[in-house]
């Protein structure tokens, strides 16, 4: 029973991650029905915007500043800057595609996923970068029960990530800009028919979304410790699945197939396999779309006649 | 705008033309007739997934092409073919070295997947090529008549590790992880029978290189496992799982392969690492080398050394080609490369090369993590 | 508002910006494809070349294939290495891939995301009939028998995965057919190594070979490829102009209306899944051949990015188009981009080309070259004068480039982190340019080509692995950005959801 409360809290924990990152690739295909590829690779930013802080500040072994105000340092640092990088490729490579097919800004989103990628490669260098987080948030520190262990660091990123996430969905549905965000979300022409500033919006949104992700950067390199130029594609492909199984465009959903996916893969290297971990999170996750084609609180596509 | 596409796309063409009429050669410099010139190939993975560890290749390859060309005062330059490690890319930079008539040897690949690929072509172009981390016990049976490697291979290495782990830690459960990859799994299925069959309760578990978290997988470690196996390449992800398994008040010790010995990386005091390359830093005659990769690149770990040894055969092949009063081609630098006998290396052993290519005698190192992160060389 | 479906747009920097302002204008009321595409045909180039134009088109479709297919083979006998046929044999496999991917992208409109999955079952399924794989001596069954069995395998293979389209739709397909194509790697990775060789691959495959003769040349494969290109090209033309083209089509516009025209959707959609999977296993085969060995990371998402950026950048729904755009993403980035002199000379030759394109009138071309030319010199001249180390290093490119530059552009003689301020400050700054108008930006623009020479001499030229994916990166986002619709793509209007 133990280990189950074990791999129960792992799966949450991650999938939290998985989900602040969702939620980010939601919002922007939301407003723009846009694949942002890219996304992932703001996550990989963010992550080492987070331990270049902690290089500023002394390194892990010798901080000069408290623990809560570094991690607040970090946090809202990575949200701004990321959510800026966010804003300038939205400005420089996706608004002249918004009226072009579909597919045109997918390649676009791949150009400069390779492009992020690369240029962190070529700035930063190639080896792997350590938050080393041990050295400054000791691992023994947390709540035990019984012989689940959830240390403090599993606790502040469930905390943040919820936090987040109402704080988003308050945003969304209580505020003129989440007004704002829907209407363009649900009719772009009819929004600027109605004197919505349709770009700023759009903008507004993608700060909001990078910026999120930025913050689950930090998280993860917290949590795993590496940093390497490479850690985004698979955030990204991972935040692009449980976008779509949670149903696209709803943030709710977002969470939710954030948080299925992490514990999916939790349990199943847990009481299944691990060598074949990968192939049944697949499956499962194709049995859901295939019983629920719209994903799992995604509406129901309605077809313009 | 589309003339303005056509005007654009016909020019480049030609320019592009143009610039396939230049030969696709290297950055060869065009010495003086005196002089020692030559142009050595590196293939690595430079980018893509683990470009941690072919970029600390490439970084040693040039070390020991600039020391060696000051010390033998020859002109020979490097051509970088990247591969991502990926096999079809490997096979396109294979043919781009083997068409240049200027390449005369080559340093790499790093898979044994790539080295697969690539070992025909190499051998129809009569191309010596030297891999310092390809281990696959299958690539020196006689298939790849030019290929050599400077480490030694699973076949020696599994059994090593698994009997010294048998002899001094006395597991009775023990979990072994491999990461999906050749070298993983080429290891693992060179350990397994030997624990088997001495009677250990083996958890033969495995995860995708791309795993970034293992809480999932350390939750599965019981009381009675006291070893934990991970022959992996990439550090970072053993000192995740190390923390994990501390995270959860786990007991088990890890014993890793050469991917972890990164002092810079990997730090969990206790643990064991075993490396076809010896910590560099501890020995004397290295120390040199060591300080000005350390200063220069950073932080480095076990896969460098070996591909600054490979590339030092190759220098030293050509330099003994031009002290023989001859022009360095491929056909004579491969036979130097197979009389090669060095008395001591950057590895801290002799090298020289057998029938097969593999590195007569190539030793292990094994080292254990103390409490204050140090890699500490265990005798023996 | 005019009856442009898509504003024009030109290359480079100086096109997303005046696109943008057009392009807030909207998606067009009233307007549809065939509108579209005859206001892309006033736009023809004046005087000779425009004649030009017309006349290709006049000539039709077949005969272009005919004089493409034709240059394709004469081009070994213009004298070809090794390495330029492996980059020739690898970019027809791709445009292969590509011409397959047309069809279900293309014409069905179907995303699909896990399209090398069928690829690899093609080159895994040759290589267990050709190999030493199965039994005691292997199998190994000659080409005329395992390519067709690998292929028919592929088309009941292409129905199961096309089975999910029906309840799913868009984007939905699109991640089920990801997990397809990431289950494809795992699979062949984790299961069975015995069978499937797992990490280690499946080598030792036989050259294709059949009624006593046998490829074993990398000109063989070449020529091969060329002429299954063009057949494969011929058959799907007629297949695009046949019922099931018209058909295809009309499921990609409006699958509703066309189920009321008694279309069978879901039918069509499966024949779509079923072909293209028939022609990316025709690939596989051959370039498992070509290979003689085949692993797992062979057929993971790299590969499926370069099909997916050959198919859009020439134009989806164009089978000319798919394999133009598959073959010139392929020859810049597995042939030129891989030696840093040809690295050198794309990069100077798009810039030069950029601003010859983009820069009118004459006068304001000549001022921006002389004013680069002149900050070039005098800052080299400046900079010297005050600390000789800061120009001691030289420019990173060798041959002609390199000794034209020496003493243009500043290369300290540590350029790493000077480089690398160099690219981000040029990063922003050409977000900037991106941004002003006018004459402000014309002057921007004589700092800004000075600096990307700085960072490329300095930086990128030392570091030619990198700068391939960088540039690649580069070049994708800037041909999206002024040709959305693919080189030989038509211009669509999508009804927006």
């Amino acid at each position: 029973m133990a280990f189950f409360f074990q791999e129960l809290v792992n799966g949450l924990t991650t999938g939290a991650l998985y989900a602040l990152v969702a939620l980010g690739f939601s919002m922007v295909y939301g407003v723009l029905k846009l694949l942002n590829f890219a996304h992932g690779d703001l996550y990989m930013v963010g992550a080492f915007i987070g331990y270049f802080v902690i290089q500023w500040f002394g390194g892990p072994k010798g901080l000069t500043i408290p623990v809560p105000l570094l991690l607040l340092t970090m946090f809202v640092l990575a949200a701004v800057l990321v959510g800026g990088l966010g804003v300038a490729i939205e400005r420089f490579a996706y608004r002249p595609l918004r009226n072009a097919p579909r597919i045109a800004p997918l390649i676009t989103a791949i150009g400069i996923s390779f492009f992020l990628e690369n240029a962190a490669l070529l700035l930063f260098g190639a080896q792997y970068r350590v938050y080393n987080t041990p050295d400054f948030i000791s691992a023994s520190s947390g709540i035990t029960i019984g012989s689940v262990t959830i240390d403090s660091l599993q606790i502040t990123v469930l905390v943040l990530g919820i936090a987040l996430m109402l704080g988003l969905r308050q945003l969304v549905s209580r505020t003129k800009l989440g007004r704002q965000m829907r209407a363009v979300a649900a009719d772009r022409e009819a929004a600027e028919m109605l004197g919505i500033n349709v770009n700023l919006t759009i903008a507004l949104t993608f700060f909001i979304g990078s910026a999120l992700a930025g913050v689950a950067g930090v998280m993860a390199g917290l949590l795993f410790n590496q940093v390497s130029n490479t850690i985004g594609f698979t955030a990204g492909l991972k935040a692009f699945t449980a976008a779509v199984v949670g149903g696209i465009g709803s943030l709710p959903g977002a969470v939710l197939g954030g948080l299925l996916i992490g514990l999916a893969e939790s349990f199943i290297i847990g009481y299944v396999s691990s060598l074949y971990a990968n192939l049944l999170v697949f499956g499962l996750l194709i049995a859901v779309m295939l019983v629920r084609p719209s994903g799992l609180l995604g509406q129901a596509q309605l077809q313009k006649v | 705008m589309k003339g303005s596409v056509i005007i654009a796309a016909t020019t480049l063409g030609a320019l592009v033309v143009a610039g396939c009429g230049s030969t696709s050669s290297g950055s060869g410099a065009s010495g003086g007739t005196k002089s020692c010139v030559a142009t050595i190939g590196l293939e690595g993975p430079f980018t893509g997934p683990v470009a941690p560890l072919g970029q600390e290749q490439l970084h040693f390859a040039q070390l020991a092409l600039a020391s060696d060309n000051t010390a033998n005062h020859t002109k020979i330059s490097l051509v970088q073919g990247d591969t991502m490690l990926n096999p079809a890319q490997a096979t396109t930079v294979t043919q781009q070295f083997t068409s240049n008539s200027k390449i005369v040897a080559v340093a790499g690949p790093a898979g044994s997947q790539e080295v697969e690929a690539v070992g025909p072509l190499m051998a129809r172009a009569g191309l010596a090529f030297i891999s310092g981390s390809a281990t696959a016990a299958v690539l020196t049976t006689g298939k790849y008549p030019t290929f050599f490697r400077v480490v030694s291979k699973d076949s020696v290495q599994g059994p090593q590790d698994a009997r010294y782990i048998i002899a001094n830690l006395h597991p009775k459960a023990l979990m072994i992880v491999d990461d999906q990859e050749a070298y993983s799994t080429g290891l693992v299925s060179a350990m397994l029978p030997i624990f088997t069959a001495a009677g250990i309760k083996v958890d033969h578990e495995s995860v995708s290189q791309k795993t970034t978290d293992f809480s999932s997988l350390t939750a599965k470690v019981t009381s009675a496992t006291s070893v934990v196996v991970l022959p992996w390449q990439i550090a970072a992800n053993a000192q995740q799982f190390g923390r994990n398994l501390a995270q959860q008040h786990k007991k088990a010790v890890i014993f890793g392969t050469d991917g972890l010995f990164s002092p810079g990386t990997f730090t969990i005091s206790g643990s064991y690492v075993s490396s076809f390359g010896p910590d560099i830093t501890a020995i004397p005659a290295d120390a040199a080398i060591a300080a000005a990769a350390k200063a220069k690149y950073g932080s480095f770990g076990t896969f460098g050394p070996p591909v600054f040894a490979a590339t030092h055969v190759i220098d030293e092949a050509i330099a003994s080609v031009c002290k023989a009063g001859h022009t360095p081609s491929r056909s004579n630098v491969l036979a130097a490369i197979r009389k090669t006998s060095e008395p001591t290396s950057i590895l801290g052993q002799p090298i020289s090369f057998d029938s097969h290519g593999d590195v007569v005698n190539g030793k292990f190192f094994l080292f254990k993590i103390s409490s204050a992160g140090k890699y500490q060389l265990i005798p023996g | 508002m005019s009856l442009d479906a898509q504003p024009p747009a030109g290359p480079a920097e100086a096109g997303p910006a005046e696109a943008g302002t057009a392009a807030a204008a909207g998606p067009q009321v009233g307007a549809d494809e065939w509108v579209a595409r005859q206001a892309g045909r006033r736009e023809y180039l004046p005087s000779w070349l425009g004649e030009a134009q017309r006349g290709a088109e006049r000539i039709g479709w077949w005969p272009r294939l005919a004089v493409a297919g034709l240059a394709g083979a004469l081009l070994p006998l213009v004298g070809l290495g090794g390495f330029q046929l492996q980059v020739g044999i690898d970019a027809l496999v791709i445009a292969l891939l590509a011409v397959g991917l047309n069809i279900v992208v293309g014409w069905a409109g179907l995303l699909d995301l896990g399209y090398v999955a069928f690829f690899g079952f093609g080159a895994y399924g040759f290589a267990l009939l050709s190999s030493n794989q199965i039994g005691p001596n292997g199998i190994h069954l000659p080409a005329y028998a395992s390519v067709p069995a690998v292929m028919v395998g592929a088309a009941v293979f292409g129905l199961l995965v096309g089975l999910p389209s029906r309840r799913l739709i868009g984007d939905y397909l699109a991640i089920v057919t990801l997990f397809l194509g990431e289950a494809f790697v795992e699979f062949t990775n984790n299961v069975d190594p015995k069978t499937f060789g797992g990490p280690n691959g499946i080598v030792g495959i036989d050259a294709i070979r059949g009624f006593g003769h046998q490829l074993s040349t990398n000109t063989g494969y070449y020529y091969l490829l060329v002429i299954v290109l063009v057949a494969t090209m011929a058959v799907l033309r007629l297949l695009e102009t046949s019922r099931t083209g018209r058909a295809w089509r009309a499921v990609r516009e409006d699958p509703l209306a066309a189920a009321a025209m008694t279309i069978p959707v879901n039918r069509v959609k499966l024949m779509a899944f079923a072909f293209g999977a028939m022609v990316a296993a025709l690939a596989g085969t051959i370039f498992a051949a070509q290979q003689i060995s085949v692993f797992p990371t062979d057929f993971d998402t790299p590969i499926l990015i370069l099909v997916y950026a050959g198919l859009i950048l020439g134009g989806a729904g164009s089978i000319a188009g798919a394999a133009t755009g598959a073959l010139v993403v392929m020859v810049i980035y597995d042939g030129l981009l891989r030696s840093p002199a040809d690295s050198g000379i794309l990069f100077y030759g798009l810039i030069v080309l950029t601003l010859l394109v983009k820069l009118r009138p004459w006068r304001r071309l000549a001022g921006v070259v002389a004013a680069t030319v002149a900050l070039g010199f005098a800052a080299h001249a400046v900079v010297k004068a005050i600390s000789a180390s800061a120009v001691a290093g030289g420019p990173g490119s060798t041959g002609w480039i390199g000794s034209a530059l020496r003493d243009w552009v500043i290369v300290p003689a540590n350029p790493t982190v000077p480089g690398n301020w160099g690219f981000v400050l040029l990063i922003c700054l050409l977000i900037a340019l991106v941004q002003v108008q006018g004459r402000w930006r014309t002057i921007l623009l004589v700092p800004v080509i000075y600096l990307a020479s700085f960072v490329w001499e300095t930086r990128l030229v030392t570091q030619p692995a990198i700068t391939r994916q960088l540039m690649i990166g580069a070049i994708l986002i800037v041909m999206m950005n002024s040709r959305p619709q693919g080189l030989l793509g038509t211009r669509r209007v999508e009804t927006p959801t």
